[in-house]
């Protein structure tokens, strides 16, 4: 009989518009977090996109600078600066050779003659792309292991080989070619043998382990202090847009693949988050709409409210009602949305599937429903209980 | 009221007033003079005053709507019946609250107010005379220990104010209640204990 009574007092519009303003916007917010969780993985795991942390920066080679060498260096200052950024986690730098490197085969050897002139760099083995066992040096060893980029042989294989009727070579073959290679500096020099080991994708210089580099040096090395023409910057969030803007005041250079990486994570990020605030926005406007319509109908059946009061019932008893339908109305738009972005999931998951490998990423549709569910309940259930406490109880 | 517009009667003012259970009280004063408010006073309802309201029950009450649900039943003089609803369910809004009556027995006392055909009509299109015998019979489907009767036969003429206050007896005698009944000028429909006038 109460509940035929209270029934009487609602406006079905609000209700329903209050339930499918609800579900559109929970069901986008939902949505939004599932895809971005799902595209997350997809992209670390695609393209190392979220993962890549460290870049490599140089400075702009420009036409002044030919002549002037000075200006592509990073002096301790700048290095320190950029090692104070707020989004840097580390800075390392590449550690050049202070003397002469030349590479040669024997003469009794099965492959082509050759003699050039080399350069060595070494940066820390955290920053590798490249694992391979051979990687070590030891100072009573005559064996250099080398890490070429693998854009080096592409251009071999498919420039120069071509162009020169040479024989193209496998990553294979490579590793197995045995040359020497003499360091010369300081009134010294010394021959190794040596091989290539590795390719590197992101490295783009010719590498030997440090403790190598760093022996060779001591040396043969007649210069004390080298000069540091690259740096591996570690970043704490690459997607951070103030790394850009730093590189783009100082005008640094850092390799461009790992640039575009950034604008896409930046624009992904900003366009998600501008749904989400979209989504919160409808949410918090259907969420505004219900209680306004809850003072709407409460002031509107004041003189019904306060009689049931006066024959008996309590404050408790009225709000019941009221209490029970803003929960169940909440509910099913909820639960509403939760199929939505189920079925959405399914949806782009399944296309996602054609693409690229299945991921098995956590499903946090059903936990962030629930989430919303229990708050928004909690808020309505306290709200009503205050508002019809208020109207009934005599104002003394 | 504001504190000017009290004047010492039997009522306000006084250092205690008790009302006993199974005593009948009339309280006749000239409108505007505070007999609503007496009655809400004493429901709980007008909280606007000095001094305090005690109800002596046991057991001691649980919490201030055990008054209203078993202690203290009222007929209004607006009746605060509601206008959607038909006759019979205004009334069983009531009684679920304690389930005092059964369905037979509020049916019986809306027949003795010559109701029964109206028993499924809206409030609202009931007369005030209608309407006023809808609100007693409403206030006896509870137990009380008293029953505040606010001008409770203003719309009616002497036959139905016979019916309605025997039916009122009866229910007082059952529940060996009091009775606070506020009247424009002294009547004769109840033997009364005490005449109070404000």
């Amino acid at each position: 009989m109460l509940y035929k009574l209270q029934r009487k007092t609602l406006v079905p519009v609000q209700i329903i518009g209050y339930l499918i303003t609800l579900f559109i916007g929970v069901s986008i917010l939902i949505a939004t977090l599932q895809f971005f969780v799902d595209v997350r993985s997809l992209l670390s795991e695609q393209t190392d996109v979220f993962s890549k942390k460290s870049v490599i920066v140089s400075k702009q080679v420009s036409l002044f600078k030919t002549f002037n060498k000075d200006g592509v260096y990073f002096d301790a200052e700048e290095i320190e600066e950029l090692r104070s950024q707020p989004f840097v986690e580390e800075v390392s730098t590449f550690t050049n050779a202070g003397f002469e490197v030349s590479a040669f085969t024997d003469k009794s050897g099965n492959v082509p003659m050759f003699y050039t002139d080399l350069f060595f760099e070494s940066v820390p083995d955290a920053y590798l792309d490249v694992t391979t066992d051979d990687w070590k040096w030891e100072p009573d060893s005559d064996f250099i292991p080398i890490i070429i980029p693998e854009n080096y042989l592409n251009l071999y294989n498919f420039g120069f080989a071509e162009s020169q009727g040479l024989p193209v070579l496998s990553k294979n073959t490579i590793t197995k070619i045995q040359f020497n290679i003499q360091i010369a500096g300081n009134g010294k020099r010394k021959v190794f043998k040596s091989n290539i080991v590795g390719f590197s994708d992101k490295i783009n210089s010719i590498l030997v382990p440090m403790d190598f580099l760093t022996w060779a040096n001591a040396n043969y090395s007649d210069t004390e202090k080298r000069k540091v023409s690259r740096l591996l910057v570690d970043f704490k969030d690459p997607s951070d847009k103030a790394i850009l803007q730093f590189f783009n005041a100082h005008n640094y250079n850092i390799n461009k693949q790992d640039l575009e990486f950034t604008k896409v994570i930046f624009f992904f990020k900003t366009g998600l988050l501008f749904v989400l605030l979209v989504a919160v926005i409808i949410i918090v406007l259907s969420v505004a709409f219900i209680l306004m319509s809850k003072n709407l109908i409460l002031q509107k059946n004041a003189t019904t409210i306060l009689n049931l009061y006066y024959i008996g019932y309590s404050p408790k008893q009225i709000g019941k009602f009221y209490q029970m339908l803003t929960a169940g109305v909440t509910f099913v738009a909820i639960v509403l949305a939760l199929i939505c972005c189920t079925l959405v999931r399914g949806y782009y998951l399944d296309k996602f599937s054609n693409m690229f490998e299945a991921t098995n990423n956590p499903n946090y549709i059903v936990p962030i429903g629930v989430f919303i569910l229990l708050v928004l309940v909690g808020l309505y259930y306290v709200l009503l209980a205050r508002s019809i406490k208020k109207l009934v109880v005599p104002k003394s | 009221m504001s504190e000017t517009e009290v004047q010492v009667s039997d009522i306000f003012l006084k250092e205690e007033v008790l009302f006993e259970k199974g005593q009948q009280y009339l309280v006749v004063a000239h409108s505007g003079h505070g007999k609503t408010s007496i009655l809400n006073i004493i429901y709980g309802s007008n909280t606007a005053y000095q001094g305090a309201v005690n109800y002596v029950t046991t057991p001691p009450l649980k919490s201030p709507f055990e008054v209203r649900k078993s202690h203290l039943s009222y007929v209004f003089q607006d009746f605060k019946l509601f206008t959607d609803l038909s006759l019979f369910e205004n009334i069983w809004l009531k009684n679920v609250l304690t389930h005092h009556k059964t369905k037979a027995e509020i049916e019986e006392l809306i027949d003795k107010v010559q109701l029964l055909h109206k028993k499924d009509a809206l409030v609202k299109n009931l007369s005030l005379g209608q309407r006023q015998r809808v609100a007693i019979v409403r206030a006896l489907c509870q137990p009380f220990d008293f029953i505040l009767l606010d001008e409770p036969f203003s719309h009616l003429d002497t036959e139905n104010i016979h019916l309605v206050a025997n039916l009122i007896t009866d229910e007082l005698k059952a529940n060996n209640a009091g009775l606070i009944h506020t009247s424009l000028d002294g009547d004769t429909f109840f033997n009364y204990d005490k005449v109070l006038s404000l």
